[in-house]
């Protein structure tokens, strides 16, 4: 959503829209998690009064969509793929396979047996 | 020999004062798992590599030198060179009588 967008490109990877609107997500969802964990706490703490914990479900259910970590999708940093990442290394397969194959990820080598 | 339930009771009273834990003996659902739970919103939030080394970074970073950017010097030389050639952006309007758009020209 526009009102939670960085002014500027902030980060210095693959920027595709659908990356930077992620970016913006996660952003979100970490600024709001303690307020969505208390709230979480007041609903699941049964000691609480109903009506208390009746108002922190209303309040959070009322929360901005991307306050919440379902939001989040892990994306390519290179392609900016959404689908069959690699969340170690945080890239789409065939960018994985061309970085692998090039010696750029530490550790990784071609299986031959 | 079995031992009496106030004794039991006893024991993990003292057990949650020495490791910090709630007393909850009924099992009655507090919420206290939620409250154990790390918060992962810095590791969510910095999944993608931030933008480092812009002009405006290193500006703010090194006050002492001059950064050129060339983009920008580009794009005022050709904004001189429209000024002289009389080709400006029109001047802001500031007046209701100035900004009437289809007036007539004599």
């Amino acid at each position: 959503m526009a009102q939670f967008k960085a002014k500027m490109l902030d980060i210095g990877c693959f920027a595709h829209t659908r990356n930077i609107r992620d970016h913006t997500k996660r952003k979100v969802f970490a600024a709001n998690e303690p307020e969505r964990q208390a709230l979480r706490y007041i609903i699941r703490n049964t000691t609480l009064p109903q009506r208390v914990r009746a108002q922190a479900q209303l309040q959070l259910s009322q929360m901005h969509c991307y306050t919440r970590f379902t939001q989040v999708k892990n994306r390519c940093i290179m392609g900016g793929k959404g689908r069959g990442v690699f969340s170690d290394f945080r890239l789409g397969r065939f960018q994985f396979r061309m970085n692998a194959l090039a010696g750029e990820l530490p550790g990784v080598r071609k299986a031959s047996w | 020999m079995a031992v009496a339930r106030e004794r039991v009771l006893e024991l993990m009273k003292t057990q949650c004062r020495v490791f910090n834990t709630t007393f909850n003996p009924n099992g009655v659902r507090m919420g206290s798992r939620i409250l154990h739970e790390r918060l992962k919103g810095d590791a969510v939030a910095s999944y993608y590599p931030p933008r480092i080394g812009t002009i405006k970074q290193l500006r703010s970073l090194y006050p002492e030198h001059t950064v050129i950017d060339e983009k920008e010097e580009d794009w005022v030389e050709h904004l001189t060179i429209a000024k002289s050639r009389g080709k400006e952006n029109p001047k802001k309007k500031r007046t209701a009588a100035e900004s009437k758009k289809f007036s007539k020209k004599r």
